[in-house]
């Protein structure tokens, strides 16, 4: 509950932007899951060696990265995926994301140089892809879109590819 | 001349490499010599000799394999360039591609009558097609050959076309600009030198700076003797900033070619390079606080895939008064930018998000200084410094949309203006951190090609609904300029 009325006040402006493919909140969760479950077990290593020269109590660093660790497995993954979105615009593509650093590019398809549809190991079993927008700016070389259908990916590459030779001729 | 250099010959390298080559690993050797020596058991100065020996031998060795494996074809078409000893890299660089041919004469290449040529397509790679070194004659060929084709080469060569000149620096205004270039490098040259020894155990510090000794330096330090050692510091910084600047702008001259800029520069390394018109992406002026007031700017060019060295920033005029900057500016295709007047600043309150991280750290380091360690109040007022510092800095935030370009200000002291035409826009971004959520602000970024990441002209701390605006508006800008700039192409 407490997640909704915080999103009401600050989602306003994501309305009209399509969200990531419901499966991303698992491969956000199995990422986040992994890279916690190696820090907690260097937690447990720590406490039962270095930390107990130390007088930090026993079983209180593994709690606490335990706890922060469930905490970005469990809860934030969904939140996460919420604050992402696209629009597919007739001559642009806009994303939205960022949970705590909000950020919302604009991609003209004039400006593409050329298109990945990337598919990591975790994305793979839930049939998901990332779309990459490469183009010629600094900050904005590449601009990645994860989350997506690995055949809407495909299509949207298309499609994009297609306004990119119009834009040629 | 240019006949050889249309032949399809595989051709080497000018001799004078080697040498160049082997005395450019000598100081490196030497410096391992000198580290064997220092940490080494004793061995004496035979030892070092003969290591020096040794490692001479295999440089002149490894230079010599270089040349001798270095060739390179001009074609009609293309120059191809083999290298490598063991992994041997063939290169094809078609002409056509080629941006420009950058010639740059070191003070060595310039005793021996070379220089290196730098060949730039565009593409990320740093190091693209280098020979280093060849004659200066092939070099002008080569150049030639590249810019106006085999036919044009002997025309070319026989009558140069006077260009128009730009902006030239004499030597007065040389040696001027080079008072602005005060710099105490110097000081931190000498103390890296002493460091280093120090690593290799030539000199100590510890052995040098005793207490004893700082209380005997200190009954000679009189307030005389302390000002003129001031004084001398200043001097030397001086001194140091005006051989900087006369050594790399010595006999700048910049002209108008067909395509682009050339700028000639440099007393003991004489550079030649073209800045693409075509390929220029913003304009920057610069100006530093004293020079501001007495009217000096500096003027350069964000272009791509340029040589990667300044970080794509090539200058045009590094030291000059806006009336010469403007018309450079008109003939890069770059509008003039608006009066002081059309510009608009951020609101009020990103003071708070731009002093806020000091100002919260300077609460801390108070809070540190009553209860732990006085001396943490330096630090607090340090803190409060970069507080005022920043909210000085938020009143020269400042942008213009002008007709063709976003104009962008930024900087106290050293006070930057960026022209972004908008047709040159890679990706717009609105971002906004924590703190700027709260305070509703955002940053607006119009992305361009070989910009800095450090320094770009985003725009920080706009209110939010009007960067969010603003994104729009600075796109539907973008699609005009493109329509515009595709109509008279």
């Amino acid at each position: 509950m407490a997640d909704e009325i915080q999103d009401e006040e600050s989602a306003a402006p994501a309305a009209a932007m399509t969200p990531l493919h419901p499966n991303h909140i698992w491969v956000l969760a199995i990422r986040a899951g992994l890279f916690a479950s190696l820090l907690v077990i260097a937690a447990f290593a720590a406490d039962l060696g270095p930390l107990r020269r130390t007088p930090i109590p026993p079983l209180v660093l593994p709690l606490v990265v335990l706890a922060l660790g469930l905490l970005a497995t469990l809860v934030l993954p969904r939140r996460r995926y919420r604050r992402w979105g696209y629009k597919e615009g007739e001559d642009e593509l806009e994303i939205r994301r960022g949970m705590v650093m909000r950020v919302r590019t604009i991609v003209p398809f004039g400006r593409v140089q050329h298109i990945d549809v990337a598919q990591g190991p975790i994305q793979r079993p839930f049939g998901l892809a990332t779309l990459i927008l490469h183009t010629a700016g600094t900050q904005g070389a590449a601009v990645p879109l994860p989350g997506l259908d690995h055949s809407a990916a495909e299509a949207m590459r298309d499609r994009i590819r297609a306004k990119i030779r119009q834009d040629l001729v | 001349m240019s006949e050889p250099a249309i032949a399809p010959v595989p051709r080497r390298l000018h001799p004078a490499t080697l040498v160049a080559r082997w005395l450019r690993i000598v100081p490196q050797m030497g410096a391992a010599g000198i580290a064997i020596l220092a940490t080494g058991r004793g061995t004496g100065i035979t030892f070092f000799l003969l290591f020096l020996a040794f490692a001479l031998a295999v440089g002149a060795l490894f230079a010599f394999l270089y040349w001798w494996r270095f060739t390179y074809v001009v074609g009609v078409n293309e120059i191809v360039i083999e290298k490598g000893l063991l992994r041997r890299q063939r290169r094809v660089i078609p002409f056509d591609r080629v941006q420009d041919i950058a010639v740059e004469q070191r003070l060595l290449a310039r005793l021996f009558g070379t220089a290196k040529v730098k060949i730039e397509t565009g593409g990320a790679a740093k190091d693209e097609g280098s020979l280093d070194m060849i004659a200066i004659a092939d070099a002008r060929a080569l150049r030639d050959l590249v810019r106006h084709g085999p036919r044009a080469a002997d025309v070319a060569a026989q009558a140069p076309v006077e260009e128009p000149v730009l902006f030239e620096m004499g030597l007065a205004r040389l040696l001027y600009s080079g008072l602005f270039g005060f710099s105490l490098v110097f000081l931190a040259v000498i103390s890296g030198a002493l460091q280093q020894l120090d690593q290799l155990g030539l000199f100590n510090w510890s052995d040098w700076f005793t207490p004893e000794r700082a209380d005997q330096a200190a009954h000679f330090v009189t307030l005389r003797l302390a000002f003129i050692l001031v004084g001398l510091v200043l001097a030397l910084g001086l001194i140091a900033g005006v051989a900087r600047t006369a050594a790399r702008d010595f006999g700048f001259k910049l002209t108008r070619t067909e395509k682009g800029l050339r700028r000639k520069r440099g007393l003991f390394t004489l550079s030649e390079v073209v800045i693409p018109l075509r390929r220029t992406q913003v304009a920057l002026i610069e100006s530093g606080a004293i020079g501001r007031l007495l009217g000096w700017y500096r003027l350069s060019f964000q272009t791509l895939g340029a040589d990667q060295k300044e970080g794509g920033v090539q200058v045009a005029a590094p030291f000059a008064r806006m009336e010469e900057i403007l018309p450079i500016l008109a003939i890069a295709g770059f509008p003039e930018p608006p009066p002081r007047q059309d510009f608009r600043g951020v609101p009020r309150r990103a003071i708070v998000r731009q002093a806020a991280p000091a100002l919260a750290l300077g609460a801390l380091a108070v809070a540190a200084s009553l209860w732990f360690d006085a001396r943490a109040g330096i630090v607090a007022a340090a803190l409060l410094v970069l507080a005022i510092l920043a909210v000085l800095r938020w009143r020269k935030h400042a942008r213009a949309l002008g007709d063709r370009a976003l104009f962008v200000s930024s900087g106290l002291l050293k006070r930057r203006l960026w022209i972004v035409p908008y047709e040159k826009a890679q990706t717009i971004q609105v971002s906004r951190g924590p703190i700027q959520r709260a305070l509703k602000l955002s940053n607006l970024l119009l992305d361009t090609a070989g910009s800095g990441s450090l320094r770009s002209p985003e725009m920080h701390d706009l209110d939010e609904g009007e960067a969010e605006q603003m994104a729009g508006r600075l796109l539907a800008l973008f699609y005009d300029a493109r329509a515009r700039v595709r109509a008279t192409a």
